[in-house]
């Protein structure tokens, strides 16, 4: 039995497809990412998951529960960090996670046990009493990552954890994520940053425009881009001068300008390097910068789309 | 459990909030006063002279006929009659100081006695209410006055007295005594009848007018409170979480809707007891007519609370809902001024509103001094508003969920 598993999963606001037949799964005890850019329907399908949408078609369970026809089961079993920061700033740290705990059905002595391993966890029992409302955003996060652990579920949702906040937080979430993942605990994790993904999973899904387009290990994704090296290459001007002259040189397989950075796919560097700046300079365009990467979620990314993951 | 522990997150919210405190608390009993006191004044002084004041021109105040007419005036339940010259009187019924004017001719008295035509003047407005009903008071006593001057004319002349005068007049004070105490058992007394209702329709005490309808009022008033708690859960995507946790959809909707009724039946019971010891509004006469009238009214008053909290998006539409709410209920549902003053169709709209109902209940109990027994429509009909609109909300609810 996988820990989280999605068949065909559909979701459609009108004529809009958010989702389309999204198929995934994760085994117990595994941290799987679902990578994308913003809008590519990694939320919609975790808002499926953990009962807030009703899919349009598909299935969808966890814990071999169907979210569709045993909602209250397959929620027990499942802990959901959302996105927003979803805690009551007039309550103290404290306060929130007694609340949540007492949603999740804790009592007692048991809730109180309970809430203070969770403070120790998100690293935030000294400020317990202290009102929501007063805290950093990284604090504000981990209380509310805090509040999805108190019932000790078996899988747990976590919807882009990190957005917005200081390195500091971040790194504390994410080595709370991989402890998490250590005591069993089976992971779902939302992102659009591809080091965060590389970094926690076991295993990807890349999502765009409402589709998985791959699943796989880090591993196997790399291995989808070849032999092919990225190039990042930073313009003194705007790139759609120079950008339909590269889709043409030989040696380049995708290529995408976003944010006054190019990004391109060779075969090799050495050689398709020199085409490039010749090409430039033949329209008067100066080169500022050139970096060349090893192939990574990034490069993968733009293998599939012929776009750049880049938010 | 979760339902309960869900209304206490939702208490302990509000009652952290001072502006809230101030809502549900200082606001209402300065209303309560401010509106009683109003009530007071329209009410008037209870021990003021509500006879029609009618202004006689009296040029021989010693003559006989004309001291037993206003002596028998001047005893009047109904009119009060003050003398004065007849330009000082034309003077007073043109400021409208008197209802009328009486002016009794020169010679009055004694051209009756000789059996002479003799007329008296009434001038009032006779298409006012006061001035029919001044002719009407003056018709009897004048009549009377006249045939008892008839009586002692033929008495006189049946005896063939020797002295005529003291014979007519010893037969007039007989006959003229006769009508005046056949007067006081069967003349019709004309009740001021608005005036009378001013002093009456709050039953004495102006508070059991203004105590009722300013906790009704307050009541729904005091959802812009407790339904922005539900706005904030959604704002916040508490809401959301709260749907990701194994709670069912209506428990979720019953913890929030418990948290609006026992603000609203606490506020409710505040203002009860702030009227029972205060005000003396006697709310204990009837302890259980009172506490269900007021728990079904908190019952009604939450159920419509969760649907606002339901459908609006933002404080500011919570506040806007709430505030038509709290004007159109309380002005067409009698708590501003009791719907029997209202126009029919008003009235009738009115009287369909579950805050005229809530008042119903409230004045069957403290204004027209009724029982248990006279309660019971009242509460079923709050009953049925607030089923009408928990099943709205939650209809509501599940929409937005999906």
């Amino acid at each position: 039995m996988k820990a989280i598993e999605v068949k065909n999963l559909r979701k459609s606001f009108g004529d809009f497809a958010a989702v389309q037949d999204a198929n995934f799964g994760a085994d117990s005890g595994e941290v799987l990412s679902l990578l994308g850019p913003n809008g590519a329907g990694k939320s919609t399908t975790i808002s499926m998951l953990s009962g807030l949408l009703a899919p349009t078609g598909g299935e969808a369970s966890i814990m071999g529960h169907s979210v569709i026809k045993e909602p209250e089961a397959a929620k027990k079993s499942l802990g959901v960090v959302p996105q927003d920061i979803a805690l009551y700033p007039d309550l103290s740290a404290r306060e929130n996670l007694v609340f949540w705990g007492k949603m999740y059905g804790l009592r007692g002595a048991a809730l109180k046990q309970r809430v203070d391993e969770v403070l120790e966890i998100i690293g935030l029992a000294d400020r317990q009493k202290d009102h929501v409302g007063k805290f950093s955003g990284g604090m504000k996060r981990r209380v509310n990552i805090g509040a999805a652990l108190l019932h000790k579920p078996e899988v747990i949702i976590m919807d882009e954890p990190t957005v917005g906040i200081d390195p500091q937080s971040r790194r504390h979430i994410l080595d709370n994520v991989k402890e998490l993942n250590k005591q069993g605990m089976t992971v779902l994790y939302t992102t659009h940053y591809m080091e965060e993904a590389a970094e926690l999973s076991d295993h990807i899904a890349i999502m765009d425009k409402g589709r998985v387009i791959a699943y796989g290990t880090h591993d196997e994704l790399i291995q989808m881009v070849g032999e092919q090296t990225r190039i990042d290459i930073t313009l003194n001007t705007e790139a759609e001068k120079v950008l339909a002259l590269w889709q043409k040189a030989e040696g380049v397989s995708k290529i995408d300008a976003l944010d006054g950075k190019v990004t391109a796919l060779v075969d090799d560097s050495n050689r398709v390097l020199p085409r490039l700046f010749e090409a430039a300079s033949r329209v008067d365009v100066r080169i500022t910068s050139v970096d060349i990467q090893e192939p990574n979620l990034e490069t993968v990314f733009l293998h599939l789309t012929g776009r750049a993951l880049r938010d | 459990m979760r339902i309960l522990d869900l209304a206490l997150k939702d208490l302990s919210q509000i009652f952290r909030d001072k502006q809230s405190l101030l809502f549900l608390v200082a606001m209402p009993i300065v209303f309560t006063f401010f509106m009683g006191f109003a009530y007071r004044n329209v009410g008037g002084d209870p021990n003021a002279d509500t006879r029609i004041p009618l202004a006689v021109v009296d040029p021989e105040p010693d003559a006989v006929l004309n001291k037993a007419l206003l002596t028998r005036l001047g005893s009047s339940e109904s009119i009060r009659v003050e003398r004065m010259s007849e330009a000082d009187a034309m003077d007073a019924y043109r400021k409208e100081d008197v209802a009328g004017v009486l002016v009794i001719p020169v010679e009055f008295s004694g051209q009756i006695e000789a059996g002479e035509e003799a007329q008296m003047k009434l001038i009032a407005d006779s298409t006012s209410a006061q001035g029919q009903s001044l002719y009407q008071l003056l018709r009897v006593p004048i009549s009377q006055l006249m045939s008892a001057v008839e009586v002692s004319r033929e008495a006189a002349d049946i005896v063939d007295a020797s002295d005529m005068s003291t014979e007519q007049s010893a037969a007039f004070d007989l006959a003229w005594s006769k009508w005046s105490e056949a007067s006081k058992v069967s003349l019709v007394k004309i009740e001021p009848a608005v005036a009378e209702e001013n002093a009456d329709w709050t039953g004495g005490n102006p508070y059991n007018q203004s105590s009722p309808g300013i906790l009704v009022m307050f009541a729904i008033f005091g959802l812009v409170t407790s339904a922005q708690i539900l706005v904030q859960e959604k704002k916040s995507r508490t809401l959301q979480r709260l749907i990701t946790t194994n709670m069912k959809p209506w428990e979720i909707v019953a913890g929030h809707m418990l948290a609006m009724f026992t603000i609203t039946f606490l506020q409710t019971a505040m203002l009860v007891v702030f009227g029972q010891w205060v005000l003396k509004v006697d709310y204990l006469r009837e302890p259980l007519a009172v506490l269900l009238v007021s728990v079904t009214l908190g019952l009604w008053v939450a159920s419509m609370g969760l649907l606002i909290g339901v459908v609006a998006k933002e404080e500011q539409q919570v506040v806007l809902y709430s505030m038509i709410a709290m004007f159109l209920f309380s002005a067409m549902g009698g708590m501003w001024f009791p719907l029997e003053t209202a126009g029919g169709a008003f009235a009738a709209i009115g009287r369909a509103m579950p805050s005229a109902w809530a008042m119903n209940g409230y004045q069957n109990i403290l204004i027209r001094g009724l029982g248990l027994g006279s309660i019971w429509m009242a509460v079923g009909i709050l009953s049925m508003y607030a089923l009408f609109f928990f099943v709205l909300a939650v209809w509501r609810f599940r929409k937005m969920e999906a």
